[in-house]
């Protein structure tokens, strides 16, 4: 039983908190709500971390709610667990160092609360094991995610940006909310374990259909291609919400789906090999946008996209371990990552990378911790993005064609090209700054976000270490139901399985190619978008993506603009519409009734 | 075709929905349509207590009658209240003059 109220603490505790903020204190104390905030995010994230022993034999709980959903159920297996704590966990850390960065904000009350539910539903999204409720708290997130986007509601560009998240990941609800209905029409449970279990006794047409509707909606959340164009946008968001639900959490859910149902849907004919793709396209296409942008926060954006297209590239080569191990590594190292951009231009007020260099020295902490995850995020031994980088190339060369596992290393070199460029153009070289937002005024990071950079770059440094426990998780989530499927990776295991792969020395060899080349043209990068010229000018309207968004968006307002004459504004026509509509209602059914 | 009692309410259910929807269709006064709208809620009441008798459960049939009762004494009351304001408003009752909503 203590695992059923682990499970509600989880989940309940940021909603609660999210009630408390926005009725109990409002914006009258300012104290309060951040002492609320971190109080109810950080236990929360204790009680997730307290289901971790007891995830690898966890029964399913089941909520009965009258006939006519189906039971509520939750599942707090390894996986979902594991998701949860990352949520939870990076959610508290957003949290701590939003008391620095939203210090003096005006409506913080709406932030936090924002803040909290969004972490709730994360935890939900994570441990519920009926499709249903998992559409329902990917709704919620979808919500959570467009509410913060837009928090700054006085910038078009944050609102624009909001909507076209809303407008993107909510193609991929309805891909699932499908699903749900027809995994309940065909098997009469909305349960995720059913459907796993009886995937094969489905039609092959209708199973096609989930699989490669699963995949869409994965591709929208996780910003995966076709839909990479939300997330860049998404970055008029307060920076602990990019950290929190743009890099560590929300953009994981995607990939948290596909690792999910991979048991079910990998026997579909084609659709490992359309996985693989379409991380290959997105981690790709996005290495190069992130080459070229000027702003900080996009160029971690594009980053973040590019990761998530290898862990999807990792779930299609058929390893879900490593897949799900780059996923705790990237939310690691990116939230770091976020947060110590989120504190330079805290410092500074500007996010254009033009206008930074040689902030180093002011930020000697903010450096250190950057650096830290930026080395994670090239993929240098010993920081824990290196070991799951590597996991996922080498299962990648083990378990998909080689073209892809090639494009994947070109890949990789790209990041480090990208990740070096920013690191360069941030803390070295000569102050690049005007007067009024320079170097001069710079200063470094205030205690708690402090805490928060120190806690995740120990982090970075050391979560590989974690592989047995971790491994033997994720497991324990697969076990009877794909035989073959993860399985436990003790810590020198899996060492040796690193060290030894081919993948590893091929890899580290392009990685230090792409350094040595940044560095040796390293005063050059700043107008590095100016030289790639014709690459460079297709990457920054991203390669044609944002010109089919605006067509898709004119034509739309096009129909609508044409359909107002529909609109009389007439009494008598509008009932006239409805009664027409009943009688074709009444045709059909009487139809229906002859047959 | 025999002319039992059922058939002969049938019958009067349609002609009543018939009479409603022909006062919403054409009618532009106000006042008319909100009579028409009482007109088709009744026919409703009376299609719910005949299926009632049919399904031999009588009790169900008077009872959503008499929720139809109080829901339509609803419609009536607020639409008539939103009639004089329209009226004291635009000095109209005509509905021609409400149709602000023209895409």
């Amino acid at each position: 039983m203590t695992s059923s109220v682990l499970v509600a603490l989880t989940i309940g505790l940021p909603w609660l908190g999210a009630l408390c903020i926005s009725f109990g204190v409002r914006d009258r104390s300012e104290r309060a709500q951040h002492a609320l905030a971190i109080l109810f995010a950080v236990t929360s994230g204790l009680a997730a971390l307290a289901l971790l022993p007891t995830a690898a034999n966890a029964t399913i709980l089941r909520i009965p709610v009258g006939g006519v959903f189906g039971d509520f159920t939750f599942n707090p297996d390894g996986l979902g667990v594991f998701l949860a704590s990352v949520a939870t966990v990076v959610g508290s850390l957003a949290v701590i160092f939003s008391v620095d960065y939203m210090r003096g904000e005006k409506q913080l009350g709406r932030y936090y609360a924002l803040v909290l539910l969004f972490i709730g539903a994360m935890a939900g999204l994570a441990l519920t094991g009926s499709i249903l409720l998992l559409f329902i708290f990917w709704e919620i997130t979808a919500l959570c995610s467009y509410a913060l986007i837009s928090f700054y509601n006085d910038d078009p560009k944050a609102v624009a940006g909001g909507i076209k998240a809303l407008i993107m990941t909510q193609i991929g609800g309805v891909g699932l909310l499908v699903g749900a209905l027809i995994v309940y029409a065909y098997l009469g449970g909305y349960d995720i374990s059913l459907l796993i279990e009886k995937a094969n006794t489905l039609p092959p047409g209708v199973l096609n259909v989930l699989a490669f509707g699963f995949l869409i909606a994965a591709a929208a959340k996780s910003a995966q291609f076709p839909f990479q164009t939300w997330l860049p946008d998404a970055m008029e968001a307060p920076t602990p919400v990019s950290a929190l639900i743009h890099a560590a959490t929300m953009v994981n859910a995607g990939v948290y789906l596909l690792a999910r149902f991979y048991p079910a849907f990998a026997p579909v004919p084609g659709w490992t090999m359309a996985v693989m793709i379409v991380g290959m396209l997105s981690a790709l296409l996005t290495a190069i946008m992130a080459l070229v942008a000027t702003d900080l926060k996009r160029v971690l954006a594009y980053s973040t996209v590019s990761q998530l297209g290898y862990m999807v590239y990792a779930v299609g080569a058929g390893s879900i371990l490593a897949s799900q191990f780059h996923l705790l590594s990237h939310a690691v190292f990116k939230a770091l990552l976020f947060l110590g951009a989120g504190a330079v231009i805290h410092a500074i007020g500007t996010r254009d990378l033009r206008k930074m260099g040689g902030l180093g020295r002011q930020m000697p902490l903010i450096r250190t911790t950057f650096i830290i995850g930026a080395l994670a995020l090239v993929g240098i031994p010993i920081l824990n993005g290196f070991w799951s980088k590597e996991m996922v190339l080498e299962a990648g060369l083990s378990g998909g064609p080689a073209w892809i596992w090639i494009v994947m290393l070109i890949g990789a070199g790209l990041t480090a090209l990208y990740t070096f460029r920013v690191v360069w153009m941030v803390f070295f070289g000569a102050p690049r700054g005007d007067d009024n937002h320079g170097a001069t005024h710079a200063h470094d990071a205030t205690h708690a976000m402090r805490f928060a950079l120190v806690v995740l770059a120990v982090g970075a440094l050391t979560t590989w270490l974690l592989i047995g426990p971790f491994s033997g998780l994720i497991a324990s989530s697969f076990g009877a139901v794909a035989a073959g499927q993860p399985h436990e990776l003790s810590l020198t295991e899996m060492i040796a399985e690193v060290v030894t792969a081919p993948a590893t020395g091929i890899a580290l060899i392009v990685i230090a190619l792409a350094i040595g080349a940044a560095w040796w043209r390293r005063d050059k990068l700043t107008a590095l978008g100016n030289r790639l010229g014709w690459l460079s000018r297709m990457a920054t309207d991203s390669f044609g993506f944002e010109w089919i968004n605006r067509t898709i968006v004119r034509g739309t307002q096009a129909i609508a603009g044409g359909l107002r004459v529909t609109q009389t504004g007439a009494l008598n026509w509008n009932i006239l519409g409805i009664v027409g509509g009943l009688i074709v209602v009444l045709a059909i059914l009487a139809m229906g009734v002859a047959r | 075709m025999t002319w039992t009692p059922l058939t002969l309410v049938l019958i009067g259910v349609i002609c009543l929905l018939g009479v409603g929807f022909y006062g919403l269709l054409i009618s532009r006064n106000l006042i008319k349509i909100i009579v028409a709208l009482q007109i088709l809620g009744k026919a409703a009441l009376i299609a719910f207590v005949m299926a009632g008798n049919v399904n031999g459960q009588t009790g169900q049939g008077q009872a959503l009658a008499m929720t139809i009762i109080v829901a339509d004494t609803i419609v009536a009351v607020v639409g008539l209240a939103l009639a004089v304001q329209v009226r004291r408003r635009f000095g109209t009752m005509d509905i021609k003059a409400l149709s602000n909503l023209k895409g």
